[in-house]
């Protein structure tokens, strides 16, 4: 078998496995759209609601707040205060750059 | 950039003439740019993991290409055998994936006025990344027009970047195979961080609004210690949003007295 053909085998368990996962996951995706798109929402709910984005994406990051490695602690606290001041890109870039440095030297 | 909270960077309604298709999505273009440098090398991570499980190329394509949620997917090639456990791989992607129903409800505002097929595909892209710079963008635009609704071409924009350097860099990931180094070394992990941090920081409303982040933290952070897998993301999300509920009811029974 060539290299080429190699690249585009494809067996049926794992297509089936593929499409299961596919099927499940948009289920997540679609579910809370479908059930929340026709509704009025009391004040409280929406308040809620509003707390969603803020609530999934801390948590999502909070393991960076879990190491005991001093590099990846002080990288981390540097983002964070450059998050606090500055846009988007230039927090990005030096927040790699010195987190890079760090864990190199330390 | 989306993440300065200035009036002049404010998408203006798409009805709106000045701003054409064009200009909106390449914003999102640009405004996806800085997380595709996080992203990447995790995805070429995890497309050498899944060709050393003995996933094709095109198998790792039509995975991140169909199911294209990046978390769920190192689950299911940690959790690979030839031939897969179906019921246990798609029961471990509901796990991971379960805080999608959330996002979903607090993005339904913002797609009432889209056709059916516009919200479909909208729901199918929708991963942490777009949702999170969408969510984003439509709460300025909020803040000026009065009314919900996100800029479709902006979160095409958004979308299409993510989904084909997700795609594609897998692909390259287990053609090239494991010969790549721990991304881990070169700090690029940290980019997604910094996103996500000036993305919160943008969500600002004051310290009461701001009460279940601290929470949700902790909650968070305390789950991933103690528990394997993902489950800190919805211990911490519904952990801050208790919060937040008990928030709420304090300001309904002041404005009431």
């Amino acid at each position: 078998m060539s290299d080429f053909a190699r690249y585009l085998t494809l067996d049926v368990p794992s297509l089936l496995a593929i499409l299961a996962m596919m099927a499940v996951t948009y289920a997540t995706r679609v579910t809370g759209y479908l059930v929340l798109r026709n509704r009025a929402l009391s004040a409280r709910a929406t308040a809620v609601l509003e707390a969603v984005p803020g609530a999934v994406l801390i948590s999502v990051i909070a393991p960076a707040l879990t190491t005991t490695n001093p590099a990846d602690l002080l990288g981390l606290a540097v983002t964070l205060a450059m998050a606090c001041r500055f846009p988007m890109l230039p927090t990005v870039i030096v927040g790699v750059a010195v987190t890079a440095l760090l864990r190199h030297v330390l | 950039m989306t993440a300065t909270a200035l009036p002049d960077d404010v998408a203006p309604d798409e009805r709106e003439p000045g701003r054409s298709v064009w200009a909106e999505f390449r914003r999102g273009l640009a405004a996806m740019a800085p997380i595709l440098l996080g992203v990447a090398p995790f995805a070429l991570v995890l497309g050498s993991q899944a060709a050393m499980k003995g996933l094709s190329p095109l198998e790792v394509a039509l995975m991140c290409g169909l199911n294209f949620a990046g978390g769920s997917e190192f689950v299911a090639i940690e959790l690979w055998r030839s031939p897969p456990q179906i019921a246990l791989i798609a029961g471990m992607t509901l796990l991971v994936n379960c805080r999608h129903l959330l996002m979903g409800a607090s993005f339904a505002p913002h797609l009432r006025r889209l056709r059916p097929w516009q919200a479909a595909l909208v729901l199918f892209v929708m991963a942490d990344e777009t949702w999170a710079l969408g969510m984003d963008d439509a709460r300025r635009r909020m803040a000026v027009t009065g009314r919900p609704g996100i800029s479709l071409p902006y979160y095409a924009g958004l979308a299409v970047s993510l989904y084909i350097a997700w795609v594609a860099v897998t692909v390259l990931g287990a053609v090239v195979g494991p010969v790549l180094g721990n991304p881990h070394a070169y700090g690029f992990d940290m980019a997604f961080t910094a996103v996500f941090l000036v993305l919160i920081r943008g969500m600002w409303k004051g310290w009461r609004r701001a009460l279940p982040w601290p929470v949700s933290l902790g909650v968070a952070a305390v789950t991933h210690l103690a528990v394997p897998g993902a489950w800190y993301v919805p211990a911490g999300t519904l952990a801050g949003l208790a919060v937040a509920y008990f928030v709420a009811g304090t300001e309904t029974r002041e404005a009431a007295s």
